[in-house]
C-alpha cells in the first residue's frame, strides 16, 4: 500500500484503513467529534493522496479548454474553479479543482482513485500542443484546513494576509517558511483552505510533518470518515459513488459547470444533445426519519414502485438523522415529496430535499455570523 | 493507532461475536464489549427487541449501527427479554462511552443458564481471542 508524507503521525494516532491504494487515517478520536470540530471551529485533513498534476507551457489554456466544459481562458489568474472531465458520451470521468496560477501554469487536483486515468486523459488531449504535463503528487503534500476558524488557525503560519484571499482563489506563498500554494476551497461546505506544500516526499517527510504539527496545535486532526460525513452533509458528490461515467452533468445537478456557449471540448456534442432533453432522473438528497441509508438501497413509493436508488448514505451529526444522495425519477424528485428507502427489508420513511442538509444560516461558509 | 488496551472485566462471560453477559441474581444483562465498541466507534443507532420477546443463544437479536457499518448483535444465552435499555434511543453514544455500564443493551431471563454458559468464553478466553486479531 502507498503512504503519504504524514503517515508517521497517522500510524501513531489514527485508526487506519485503505483508501485508493493508500493507508489513510479513518479517524483519530471519533468521526462525530471530528465532524463537529470542523463545523464549529477548524479541522485538518491529510489529503496528500489526491492527484496533483501541473499543466504548464504555451498551450496550457488551450489544452484545458479541450478537456473541460468550463471556460478556462476567461477565468482570472488566481482563480480556483470546480469542473469535470467528460467523455465523448457526456459521462463524468472525474470531478476536479483547477487552480489557475498564471495563463501558462495550472495545478489540477483530482480524486486519488482516478489519478492514473486523469493523467492519461490529460496526456492524450495534449497531443500536438506545446505543453508540459507533470504529476507532482509524490513530490508535494496537501493539507486541508476546514471550518469557520480555519483562517485564524492558518494566518500565523503563512506568508500572506489570508483575509485578502477570497473563496475560490489561490496563490503561491509560504507556510512556516516553506513554499506552498494555498487555495480557498474545500470539500466540507465550510470556509477553508487547501495547502499544497512543495518539495516534500515520503523519503524525507519532515517538512510536511512539521507543517502538520503546527496546524494541529489549533485545528483538530480529522480522518477520512469525517471527510465523508462532512461532504455528504454539504451535498457534494463523490466520484465513483454519486457521479461516474454513467451519469451526465444535467442529471447530476452539475450543469452549472458547463459554459453555455462553449464548444469543442470533449463531450460537447453529447452535452448539446442532452441539453435538449429533460433528464429522466435527478440527483437529490433524502432525509430518513430513522435508520441510515447506504449505497445501493432502493427508493420506493408506498405502492412499492421503485423510483430511485441511494448513491451515498451516512449519518448527519448536525441534524442527527440518516441522510443520502440518490438519483430519483424526475416525476418524484420534488423537494418535500415523501418516499420510502428499503433498509435491509424494512421500508424507512424519508423525504426529498435539495442539499445541503444543514441550515445555511447556521453552518457552512455562507453562514450569517461569518465575519471573518 | 499505537497498541490499544481493551477492557475485559473478569466477572463476565463472552461470545466470539463480542457480546458480554453478566449474571445478576436470576437474570442476565447483555452488552457489547469494549473491543467491539472501539472497533465500531461512533454508534448512532441501536435496534433492540421488545420486552417479552424470545432470544436464542448465538442467534441475532438486534443491530448496532455506526457511521460506517451495521453489525448484528448475537445473544449469549437463550431466554426472554425482560428489560431493554431505553436510553440508547436518544443516547446511542453510551455504547461507546460505557459499554459495560450505562451502554448495556438488554436484560434477559435465561432458560438454561447452567448448560449454555459452558459454550461462552471466560475473560481469559475472550482476551486471547482479541489479542490474536
Amino acid at each position: 500500500m502507498k503512504i503519504t508524507q504524514l503517515h508517521d503521525y497517522h500510524k501513531k494516532k489514527a485508526k487506519l484503513a485503505e483508501f485508493a491504494g493508500y493507508e489513510m487515517p479513518l479517524w483519530y478520536s471519533s468521526t462525530l467529534e471530528e465532524h463537529m470540530a470542523v463545523r464549529n471551529y477548524a479541522g485538518a485533513f491529510d489529503v496528500s493522496h489526491m492527484g496533483r498534476i501541473v499543466v504548464s507551457g504555451r498551450h496550457s489554456t488551450d489544452l484545458l479548454e479541450r478537456l473541460v466544459p468550463t471556460n478556462v481562458a476567461t477565468q482570472p489568474v488566481g482563480k480556483s474553479f470546480y469542473t469535470l472531465f467528460l467523455n465523448e458520451e457526456g459521462g463524468i470521468i472525474d470531478d476536479l479543482i483547477i487552480m489557475k496560477l498564471s495563463d501558462s501554469h495550472y495545478l489540477l487536483v483530482v480524486n486519488a482513485a482516478n489519478s492514473a486515468i486523469d493523467l492519461n486523459h490529460i496526456l492524450h488531449g495534449s497531443e500536438g500542443l506545446e505543453v508540459d504535463v507533470n504529476d507532482i503528487t509524490s513530490d508535494t503534500a496537501m493539507i486541508a484546513v476546514q471550518g469557520p476558524s480555519s483562517r485564524t488557525v492558518l494566518q500565523p503560519l503563512v506568508g500572506i494576509n489570508l483575509a485578502e484571499l477570497k473563496r475560490f482563489r489561490c496563490t503561491e506563498t509560504t507556510i512556516t517558511g516553506h513554499p506552498c500554494i494555498i487555495s480557498r476551497t474545500g470539500y466540507t461546505g465550510e470556509d477553508g483552505f487547501e495547502v499544497i506544500i512543495h518539495g516534500v516526499n515520503t523519503r524525507d517527510p519532515s517538512k510536511a510533518l512539521h507543517v502538520w504539527d503546527e496546524i494541529t496545535k489549533a485545528a483538530k486532526p480529522c480522518g477520512l470518515a469525517a471527510r465523508d460525513t462532512l461532504r455528504l452533509e454539504a451535498g457534494y458528490p463523490l466520484h465513483g459513488a454519486d457521479i461516474d461515467t454513467n451519469t451526465n452533468p444535467f442529471e447530476a445537478e452539475l450543469s452549472w459547470v458547463i459554459s453555455p456557449e462553449k464548444q469543442g471540448y470533449i463531450g460537447y456534442r453529447a452535452i448539446a444533445t442532452a441539453r435538449e432533453v429533460q433528464p429522466r432522473r435527478l440527483r437529490r438528497g433524502l432525509i430518513l426519519e430513522e435508520m441510515i441509508p447506504r449505497h445501493g438501497f432502493e427508493v420506493v413509493l408506498p405502492n412499492g414502485k421503485k423510483v430511485g436508488e441511494v448513491t451515498s448514505g451516512s449519518f448527519s451529526p448536525v441534524i442527527k438523522k440518516g441522510i443520502s444522495l440518490a438519483y430519483l425519477d424526475v416525476f418524484h424528485a420534488e423537494p418535500g415529496e415523501s418516499v420510502l428507502v428499503r433498509v435491509r427489508g424494512v421500508d424507512a420513511p424519508a423525504h426529498v430535499v435539495r442539499p445541503p442538509f444543514y441550515d445555511e444560516k447556521v453552518y457552512g461558509w455562507k453562514r450569517q455570523d461569518n465575519s471573518k | 493507532m499505537g497498541p490499544i488496551t481493551y477492557e475485559v472485566p473478569e466477572d463476565l462471560f463472552y461470545t466470539k461475536e463480542h457480546e458480554w453477559a453478566k449474571v445478576i441474581g436470576a437474570n442476565v444483562r447483555v452488552g457489547i464489549t469494549d473491543y467491539a465498541a472501539k472497533t465500531l466507534n461512533d454508534v448512532v443507532y441501536v435496534t433492540l427487541p421488545k420486552a417479552g420477546q424470545k432470544v436464542v443463544q448465538f442467534k441475532a437479536f438486534g443491530t448496532v449501527e455506526s457511521i460506517k457499518a451495521v453489525s448484528e448483535l448475537f445473544s449469549p444465552l437463550s431466554g426472554t427479554v425482560l428489560k431493554v435499555n431505553e436510553s440508547l434511543s436518544s443516547q446511542p453514544e453510551l455504547v461507546n462511552k460505557s459499554p459495560y455500564g450505562d451502554g448495556w443493551l438488554i436484560e434477559i431471563k435465561p432458560t438454561d443458564l447452567a448448560a449454555e454458559r459452558h459454550k461462552l468464553l471466560d475473560a481469559k478466553g475472550y482476551r486471547n481471542l482479541i489479542t490474536s486479531k
